[in-house]
């Protein structure tokens, strides 16, 4: 029946919600992992997360993730409704962190287009055996055990139900042939396309989709469903498949019947509209205990439970999801925007003599600040919170002191800092590696020795975001054992990966920087989660491609702290547009040491071409930029021209350019793929008036002079 | 609605047998209007170091960035200055979008199916330059036209080479 639907949209539907549901989750779990238990609402939201994606993966027919979803849904439902004690929260935490796991897997199966294949029977078996165990305690202290398998909340369909004059009220009853397979998914389609005409609407039973035996019951009593709606009867007729169904019995009623009928189908009416969040979890309380198939006895229940804990919910912001695609799109058009405005305002039109105008001027100035907030806007879009990145660490951290047997408490600071949304996609992975690095080496293998080192039994690490100077600062910090430098010379030697440099020749900070070079790793087990030897390097590698870098710093004993220093935004950069030849060129100004004017006396050549050029005793490799790029009509001479001393991970080389043009804030744009990639160039984009100028990129230029 | 329909069916139609054609030394070539985005008068060009020389660089078109390589360099013949006759003519072909600096442009010919010969081969040689990109040859009026294949056109030799060797590792 399933492929009936639109499946693509429902699909992706299931997928966003799904995915949000878990994150939330596993929000509520990690916040309460040291807690001694789940608060009322806490349960209430597990439950209803789960009962969600039960319900969505059942329609799609996602079967594993129904039934590992429905079991949990069911330690809660009984956690909820019996407030058992004694609930060992550390293993309900690892159950309900197993389930997420066992769904997000399945569901990143589902996106990848694969079949979510997971055998969800050892994590139901596991749930049940703790089920059981929570009741088993239970009876001894003899409180009445709920009946299982009862389903709680209504099943979702909440359509406004304003009576109009025109509406027309039915009864409809389906009857379905006794071989019928999956009756109560078949009623489920009639409801999903009555959805569709549907001012309201009813059915019994109401857990068709979550309740499997619920169809048995079906092919009993018949699919019982009551529908307000404009349309005629033969125009909803036509909306149920009647395929397997033997009998329809259809009945218009008139609007006191139709009261009435409501009353006898579990709601009062007339029924509540139910929209938001927040008055979805006030109006649950409301909601009466639903009615058992065939069994239409109103049951009520008392309502708000006393015992909930105080908890300072954020307020819940108005959110639309946009497709990235365009956000992008409009990025680049406000882009061009700014890119226009420059053209129109330093046009050269405009520097006729003697020419007026003032009143161009004022409203040139107008224009330039509304595209300047405009472009500020379209920037905060773009900008996400780390709350999700963090959360992601918080579980890291969990996972991995647990496995390592450490007690070690998470501390996050400044989780709302904001960076743009590339950058996070970037970031998460060094980010996960610092963590764990920080658990595995840096937290001292027991309590013992920290006790004995005089520090606190339980371990801390930090994990803190700050936004300074259009830099955000990242940095994972351990009060564990700290870095031994002399540990790390001799292994770096071991390794031949210095040389026979003495250790006196390096900085401290040099000796931190060891643990990045490739090969280099001083854990003498490998772990599960680190001590490779790749990793450190790779961190690196991926945080200089967005243009940030990683501090070390470190106190033997006392802990070490890994800082990322990455830019708030990778599409604009600031940069200075300089002039080779006739060709433009921009150096991103981060990267830039200082233009300088120096003679011919300066340069040293080698008998293999090379040159290099001494500033102030020191010796630097020297690049000219038209020799290499084989530019026309560029300056030889070093009088004429300037050289600029550029920077990239401590190293630095010198260019020789024609001239500077200016300094501008510019859109980064990829150079075409038809284009192949050129060594030392990282993109293109538009100048003022409307020419392209390539980017130069200092890594790359570097990269190639060291071949050479 | 229908009437309008009906044009845009039309359309579709028209392009089919039209085929825009240029000139570029003495001959002339012909390439399908439907690849055809537009075309521009020369721009400045922003020249890219290290690429293939056919290649001339990137011009600006309305804010978006694309590669003009030049034909005649394409096809291994001798460059000529730009004039002002010279124009760019904007293909997107499989959403490459790419700009061919031709010499002239000729005009919109309708070309039948019927009326393309296969490019005639001596002896199995097809090493020629101009062959590779050419699937048919066209007789209008008093000319005859290459037909050139724009997506062989647009694929560079190495990018093939690249390809084949990708294809070998995964099979």
């Amino acid at each position: 029946m399933a492929e009936e639907f639109n499946t693509d949209s429902m699909l992706s539907m299931f997928l966003y919600e799904s995915y949000q549901g878990l994150e939330k989750l596993e929000g509520i779990i990690l916040e309460k992992q040291d807690a001694d238990c789940f608060d009322d609402s806490d349960i209430n939201d597990i439950f209803r997360i789960m009962h969600t994606i039960k319900g969505s993966s059942g329609v799609l027919m996602y079967e594993n993730i129904t039934k590992a979803s429905h079991k949990l849904e069911d330690v809660f439902y009984y956690l909820r409704e019996s407030h058992p004690e004694d609930v060992p929260h550390m293993e309900l935490v690892e159950k309900v962190l197993a389930v997420s796991d066992f769904i997000t897997g399945e569901l990143d199966k589902i996106k990848a287009g694969n079949e979510p294949d997971g055998d969800e029977k050892k994590l139901v078996e596991d749930l049940d055996q703790f089920l059981g165990e929570l009741k088993g305690e239970i009876k001894k202290q003899g409180i009445r055990l709920p009946k299982a398998n009862k389903q709680e909340e209504p099943t979702q369909f909440y359509i406004t139900p304003v009576a109009e004059e025109d509406s027309h009220f039915y009864r409809i009853v389906i009857h379905y042939k006794s071989d019928t397979q999956m009756s109560n998914i078949r009623a489920y389609s009639a409801t999903y396309a009555l959805k569709e005409v549907a001012e309201d609407l009813l059915y019994t039973p109401e857990d068709i989709l979550s309740n499997e035996s619920s169809g048995d019951s079906i092919l009993a009593e018949g699919f019982h469903m009551l529908l307000q709606t404009k349309s005629s009867k033969d125009e909803v007729m036509e909306l149920i498949d009647s395929s397997e169904a033997e009998t329809i019995d259809f009945e218009e009623i008139n609007k006191t019947e139709y009261g009435k009928a409501l009353v006898e189908f579990g709601r009062e009416a007339p029924p509540i509209v139910i929209n938001l969040e927040d008055d979805k979890a006030a109006a649950k309380e409301n909601k009466q205990a639903p009615i058992t198939p065939g069994d239409y006895v109103v049951k009520s229940k008392e309502t708000g439970k006393g015992k909930t804990l105080a908890k300072n919910q954020p307020k819940q912001q108005a959110v639309i999801s946009v497709n990235v695609e365009k956000m992008d799109a409009l990025m680049d058009m406000i882009g061009e925007l700014v890119i226009a405005e420059a053209t129109v305002l330093q046009n050269p039109d405009l520097k006729v003599p003697g020419l007026d105008l003032t009143n161009f001027q004022k409203a040139a100035a107008q224009l330039a600040k509304n595209t300047t907030e405009l472009q500020d806007v379209i920037m905060s879009m773009r900008m996400m919170p780390l709350t999700n990145v963090f959360q992601k660490m918080r579980r890291i951290v969990f996972d991995v002191s647990r496995k390592l047997g450490k007690d070690i408490e998470f501390e996050a600071i400044g989780e709302n800092t904001e960076v743009d949304k590339n950058i996070i996609e970037h970031i998460s992975d060094p980010l996960m590696h610092l963590v764990r690095n920080s658990v595995d080496h840096g937290i001292e293998d027991s309590p013992e020795i920290r006790q004995a080192n005089g520090k606190k039994a339980k371990g801390k690490i930090t994990l803190e975001a700050k936004n300074e100077g259009g830099k955000v600062y990242i940095s994972v910090k351990d009060d564990g054992k700290g870095l031994n430098k002399e540990k790390l010379y001799n292994k770096a030697m071991e390794n031949g990966l210095i040389g026979d440099k003495l250790m006196s020749d390096f900085s401290e900070k040099d000796i931190f920087k060891f643990i990045t070079l490739p090969g280099f790793s001083t854990k003498e087990e490998v772990t599960e989660y680190s001590g490779r030897g790749v990793g450190m390097d790779v961190v690196v590698k991926n945080i200089q491609s967005i243009g940030g870098r990683l501090d070390i710093d470190s106190v033997e004993g006392q802990g070490s702290e890994m800082t990322l220093v990455i830019p708030l935004t990778l599409a604009i950069i600031s940069g200075i547009v300089i002039q080779v030849g006739e060709a433009p060129f921009v150096i991103e100004m981060a990267s830039i040491k200082e233009f300088i004017s120096v003679t011919e006396d300066a340069l040293i050549q080698e008998p293999g071409g090379e040159e290099f050029l001494v500033l102030r005793g020191d010796c630097f490799p020297f690049i000219r930029l038209c020799e290499k790029y084989d530019l026309p009509g560029a300056k030889t001479k070093l009088e004429d021209g300037i050289v600029v001393v550029v920077e990239h991970e401590g190293k630095q080389i010198c260019v020789l350019i024609d001239k500077i043009l200016q300094e501008q804030e510019i859109v980064v744009k990829p150079i075409p793929s038809y284009v192949k990639k050129v060594k030392g160039l990282s993109g293109c984009t538009q100048l003022g008036d409307g020419s392209i100028a390539l980017i130069l990129d200092v890594g790359g230029l570097m990269i190639e002079e060291e071949r050479r | 609605m229908a009437d309008e329909l009906k044009e845009e069916l039309l359309e579709e139609d028209a392009s089919k047998g039209k085929f825009m054609t240029f000139q570029t030394g003495r001959e002339f070539f012909g390439i399908s209007i439907s690849y055809v985005s537009e075309i521009i008068q020369m721009q400045p060009i922003t020249a890219i170091p290290e690429a293939e020389d056919y290649i001339k660089g990137l011009i600006n078109l309305r804010g978006k960035i694309i590669p003009v390589i030049d034909v005649r360099v394409r096809f291994k013949m001798d460059p000529v200055e730009y004039t002002d006759r010279t124009c760019i003519i904007v293909i997107d072909v499989k959403s490459t979008v790419i700009g061919l600096i031709v010499e002239k442009i000729a005009e919109v010919d309708d070309i039948m199916d019927e009326d393309v010969v296969p490019p005639p081969t001596l002896g199995g040689h097809r090493d020629n330059e101009k062959s590779k990109y050419v699937y048919g040859l066209a007789r209008t009026g008093d000319t005859m036209k290459l037909l050139l294949d724009p997506e062989k056109l647009i694929k560079q030799e190495d990018l093939d080479i690249l390809e084949e060797l990708q294809g070998e590792e995964q099979a």
